[in-house]
């Protein structure tokens, strides 16, 4: 394994690949220039503060931007001696990155990898003067922006490349910096780069050319195809609108004249003319979209024709049979088929036309755009939506090349399952497994092969293998409701007398974003109590029942874990998180309380923390500050710096590898399992609430508390204090779920809390009454 | 009766909680440095010490377990020495001063350390486990934060957000002064290779400060900027009878001529100083007049400068060397620190009386006036 790591060049690129990896827990020896010689590390420390600073935080806990160490080259070069892999990450000059390398080779270790992050100068180039060492110790590293966001990295090993040495460097990249490696050709822009630019001049090229508004465009382009919503101008003006020439001008450069982007790859003069005044996009003066402070705020987009600007209109509406049909949408009617056609016509058959070229296969195309470029679907299986033979005909329609691995499909699907096994067709015409890597386990694998063991309307149970199952949520946003609650009353004796044990996971956008509140508004308008207490005290019950059923359980949050989707965590035996886990007890932000078990389960924590000093109100107190402010986790290692995750629960820092991971840890418990016994509480009764209450009224005086915030902290002070409980007195897991349950229900008769939970669903904010 | 006279005072650095360089410091190690210091200087045999009382206003955790009687064993005072804590909040050390000089007039003993110790980065104001009496929380204003009570002199009193910033850039540019001229190094201790105080911001200005949010209510006057900092510190002096200094050679630096102490309403708790500097002035039968030293604690600069107003102070008397908006308030040692302080000012300027003096947390003051020799 990677034990130490230097980054050489500390722009956004370098500085971002140094955070990822101190994020992985490596220490990381940040160089670059001097540029001051009394401050001779200045250029990498200046880095290191902009990074501490990042907006999304490049760093995932305090811990990790310890980790990193600012140097230069002039003094510290030397120093690449002690670790083993060494990621350039300089401007793209090839003298300058001829130079460095002349120096990194006297002094590496041999062995040491060293890898550029070059997305321009194919890596033949870059080795030339070196010794066959170097060469053979050298590779193209090709991380995505921003580096700890962005799971694509691609890599290029050239023919003198170690095949031991990229393995090394591919499964640290993979396992400890969680990225998804794609191996690529040494080819000019390499995969996602090459399609996305490719795609972005044909749906830039198509709007000038067809008289589409750039509204439409996007609305076009964007969501119906499966690609983020900022659609093509919006993406161009997040990116910067001054990267196009010159990714025009590399991609030009370096490609054969017969490449079919050089016919594509022209200026436009209004794009020129941007840049020239300053509109780069967001970074800039705005771009193609901007926003019109004068105006009050007023979102406005530019005239492709006249260059003017307007208030952006509403875009064209797309009819609903192509929202979701992609063979509808490139024959809908009017501008909406003709520009999805335009943009994906050209770049799906230019990406088919990559292969043999750039990639063997179709996986990593497709894998690469989906990773790089956020898009839903790959280029193959955006084909396979259109319908192969559709789309060939189309092309040959109008007289257009059939790239080879379409004439090779002859209509055939480039995805398939057979017999449970997903399959793609490979350059041979073959259909071949899709092979995970050793340690990844998909459950989209194994839902492709195999019926749920039990299912509800809201969640599903699955067999994963070795005696393990998973309990899947499939509601909206993985929502929580009765009937998750019910399959969990039902998995709990069917586990204990068939299976070891159970692991909490799902692989949707979200692991949960909580309890259905659309349900819950409908109960509470019909004032149907009677309901809204059953589910709360339903989801009690399931919640305990996981905790002390007689077998592991291990929850494998990831992405979004809120509400009731954080009090399932906080019930498991183990957790075993994806690092970019964003987890909280955020109840108080829609005017209500954890209710499922969470304020007792958090102050367990808070009491079990080495750092908390001993007496009945620290955990209280830290259990209030975190749930009264509604607190997010800003990753897994967050998580536990606030205290939703123990010490002792796990990281994984590459999403296919969660639920291998919280599987490995679960069947490690099975033997001699025994379940938790319940906690028992001393709580400080009113002497603690009424500390409590004297920090709310100091929050609310500096207008940081609202009027309502007020009556909400004074309820979870109730409960996190024990209510009517002397500092005597031991609080039982069943007194406080009681109690949880009591003030719950109170606030939810309230008009105010009702105001906030229909704030929150009709506009995704909460409501600050 | 016996005369008792202050004849030496130390104190740590002071630096800001949490931040500063003393955060990792425990409170009885850091105490038990100046103690030593004080000993050092003065040249007292600590054989002839009565007892260490020290004042702190937070005595748990590590400034838990009776911490004077530790910071006795730490500095290896002699083991004949006593050693009490004493907790009257921010006078806590100032107390100890008062309880000495009492002990030594009831001919309980010649020499006594009266020191302050507070870790605000190690024991949090409040403490670790605060539980407030629900029924007097509801009654009284005893738990009211000290800046809500900064807040309400401020409206009581008419002290404008101007006035007090304007205050605080004056404190800090004496205690920059200060510094500049060398006269703050004589009372500093160095602890762990830590020389000079952390807390000072000499180069504030109006401007920055009015650019401040206020701290403790959105629609107040009262900001980090004029308020005393949170701060790690210690501070101690030497209480001993007039006589045995004089016997002894100790370095005598003023006379206690009389104390007070005076209770008021806890939601105008700055305002504590007035009447025990009222009640401290007329046991020495002296007026406002006669003094050439203030040490008047800034807690706040609204309450000093309402407490200014109302006893008729000479602004030019007051905090020569800065306050504690620049110099930090680590509660248990303020006390002696100004105890030391106007005392080491008397003799400095040769000037004929001091008076120290200070708000206390809950509704309380507490004055010292001290006399040349």
């Amino acid at each position: 394994m990677v034990k130490e790591l230097c980054v050489i060049g500390a722009g956004t690129m370098g500085a971002g690949i140094a955070a990822q990896a101190a994020n992985a827990g490596v220490p990381v020896l940040l160089l670059d220039i001097v540029r001051d010689a009394a401050d001779r590390n200045s250029v990498a420390a200046g880095a290191i503060e902009r990074l501490k600073k990042a907006e999304p935080a490049a760093f995932m806990s305090k811990a990790a931007a310890r980790l990193v160490e600012a140097g230069n080259i002039e003094d510290d070069l030397g120093r690449v001696a002690e670790c083993d892999w060494v990621i350039e990450a300089i401007v793209e000059k090839i003298e300058l990155k001829h130079a460095l390398y002349e120096k990194l080779e006297a002094v590496r270790t041999p062995g040491t990898a060293i890898s550029s992050n070059t997305s321009t100068i194919p890596l033949d180039r870059l080795i030339e003067g070196r010794s066959e060492a170097f060469a053979r110790d050298f590779l193209i590293t090709h991380f995505f922006n921003p580096p700890r966001y962005m799971r694509l990295l691609e890599i290029v090993a050239g023919p003198k490349s170690d095949p031991a040495l990229v393995a090394k460097v591919s499964d640290f990249a993979d396992r400890a910096m969680g990225k998804t490696v794609v191996r690529a050709k040494d080819t000019p822009g390499f995969l996602a780069n090459r399609v996305g630019t490719y795609w972005l001049q044909a749906a830039i090229n198509a709007a000038f050319e067809q008289g589409v508004s750039i509204e439409d465009a996007d609305a076009i382009g964007g969501k119906p195809m499966g690609v983020p919503k900022t659609g093509i101008f919006g993406l161009v003006d997040l990116v910067g609108i001054d990267l196009m020439p010159y990714l025009k001008a590399s991609l030009t450069g370096t490609l054969p004249a017969n490449d079919p982007y050089q016919s594509i790859a022209h200026d436009h003069p209004l794009i020129l003319k941007m840049i020239a005044e300053g509109y780069t996009g967001r970074k800039g003066k705005g771009g193609f979209y901007r926003i019109n402070k004068e105006a009050g705020k007023v979102k406005e987009a530019i005239n492709l024709s006249t260059g003017d600007y307007a208030k952006a209109a509403k875009p064209v509406s797309i009819p609903s049979a192509a929202q979701k049909d992609l063979k509808a949408l490139i024959s809908a009617p009017g501008v909406v088929g003709a520009y999805a056609w335009a943009v994906l016509g050209p770049t799906l058959a230019y990406a088919a036309g990559l292969i043999g070229e750039a990639s063997d296969d179709i996986l990593a195309i497709d894998v690469a755009m989906k990773l790089g470029y956020n898009w839903k679907y790959g280029p193959f299986e955006l084909i396979d939506r259109i319908g192969g033979a559709d789309f060939v005909a189309r092309l040959q329609a109008e007289g257009r090349e059939i790239p080879a691995i379409l004439t090779l499909a002859a209509g055939r699907p480039f995805y398939r399952v057979e017999e449970g096994v997903r399959q793609y067709l490979g350059a041979d015409g073959e259909y071949h497994a899709i092979a995970r890597p050793d340690g990844v386990l998909l459950l989209e694998d194994i839902k492709a092969a195999s019926k749920p063991v039990l299912k509800s309307a809201s969640a599903a149970l699955w067999d994963i293998g070795d005696g393990v199952v998973a309990l899947e949520f499939t509601g909206k946003m993985n929502a929580l409701d009765g009937e998750v609650m019910k399959l969990i009353e039902k998995t709990i004796p069917l586990v204990a007398e068939q299976y070891k044990a159970l692991v909490v996971y799902n692989e949707g956008s979200n692991f949960s974003a909580g309890a259905n509140l659309g349900l819950a508004i409908f109960a509470i308008n019909i004032a149907a109590w009677g309901e809204v207490e059953k589910l709360v005290a339903g989801g009690q019950k399931a919640y305990k029942a996981l905790k002390y059923a007689p077998f592991p359980v291990v929850a494998a949050p990831f992405g979004m874990a809120l509400g009731g989707g954080c009090e399932i965590c906080l019930n498991a035996d183990a957790v075993q998180a994806h690092a970019e886990t964003y987890i909280g007890l955020v109840e108080c932000g829609v005017g209500l309380i954890p209710g499922w078990g969470g304020c007792g389960e958090l102050m367990v924590r808070a009491a079990q923390s080495p750092k908390a000093p001993k007496g009945p109100m620290p955990p209280v107190a830290k259990a209030f500050e975190t749930i009264s402010t509604a607190t997010v986790a800003k990753s897994a290692a967050n998580a536990k710096e606030i205290g939703y995750l123990r010490p002792s629960d796990g990281i994984t820092m590459n999403r296919d590898r969660l639920l291998a991971d919280a599987k490995a840890r679960a069947l490690a418990m099975v033997e001699g399992y025994t379940p938790p016994a319940p906690p028992t509480f001393r709580l400080p009764g009113a002497s603690g609430k009424t500390a409590l209450e004297l920090a709310v009224k100091g929050f609310r005086a500096r207008g940081l508390a609202t009027p309502y915030d007020e009556v909400v902290a004074d309820k979870l002070a109730t409960v996190l204090t024990g209510g009517d409980a002397d500092v005597v007195d031991t609080v039982t897991e069943e007194q406080l779920l009681a109690l949880e349950l009591r003030e719950f229900m109170t606030l939810v008769r309230d008009s105010r809390t009702q105001a906030r939970v229909e704030h929150m669903l009709t506009t995704g904010k909460p409501l600050r009454n | 009766m016996r005369n008792v006279v202050i004849a030496g005072y130390a104190r740590s650095p002071f630096h800001l909680a949490g931040k500063g360089a003393l955060a990792r410091v425990r409170p009885d190690d850091l105490a038990a440095d100046v103690v030593r210091g004080l000993i050092a200087r003065t040249g007292v045999d600590a054989a002839a010490l009565e007892d260490l009382i020290v004042g702190c206003a937070f005595p748990e955790g590590e400034q838990g377990f009776n911490i004077a009687r530790l910071i006795g064993l730490i500095a290896d005072l002699p083991l004949s020495v006593g050693g009490m804590t004493v907790n009257r909040f921010c006078g806590s050390s100032m107390s100890a001063i008062h309880y000495a000089a009492g002990q030594i007039q009831l001919g309980a003993g010649e020499v006594f350390i009266a020191a302050g110790v507070e870790s605000m980065s190690r024991v949090p104001m409040m403490g670790f486990n605060p539980m407030p009496n629900p029924a007097l929380a509801k009654k009284s204003a005893a738990y009211l934060g000290m800046g809500d009570t900064a807040e309400n002199v401020a409206a009581k009193f008419g002290i404008s957000r101007a006035a007090q910033e304007a205050f605080a850039v004056e404190s800090q540019r004496k205690a920059g002064a200060a510094i500049a001229a060398g006269l703050l190094s004589d009372e500093i201790v160095a602890v762990g290779g830590v020389e000079a105080d952390g807390t000072p911001r000499p180069g504030t200005t109006a401007e920055a400060l009015a650019g401040l949010k206020p701290a403790f209510s959105a629609n107040g006057s009262v900001t980090a900027g004029t308020a005393s900092p949170l701060t790690d510190g210690a501070a101690a002096v030497l209480v001993c009878s007039e006589d045995y200094a004089v016997a002894n050679g100790l370095p005598i630096l003023a006379r206690i001529k009389s104390v007070a102490i005076s209770g008021c309403a806890p939601e105008i708790m700055g305002m504590g100083p007035v009447e025990s500097s009222r009640k401290a002035l007329a046991r020495a039968g002296i007026s406002v007049g006669d003094l050439d030293v203030v040490e008047l604690n800034e807690a706040f600069a609204s309450q000093s400068l309402a407490c200014i107003g109302e006893l008729g102070l000479d602004v030019a008397k007051v905090n020569i060397d800065g306050g504690a908006i620049a110099i930090g308030h680590p509660l248990g040692a303020t006390g002696a620190r100004i105890v030391g302080k106007a005392a080491s000012l008397l003799k400095r300027t040769g000037g004929r009386y001091a008076l120290a003096t200070q708000c206390i947390g809950g509704g309380q003051g507490i004055a010292t006036v001290l006399e040349a020799i």
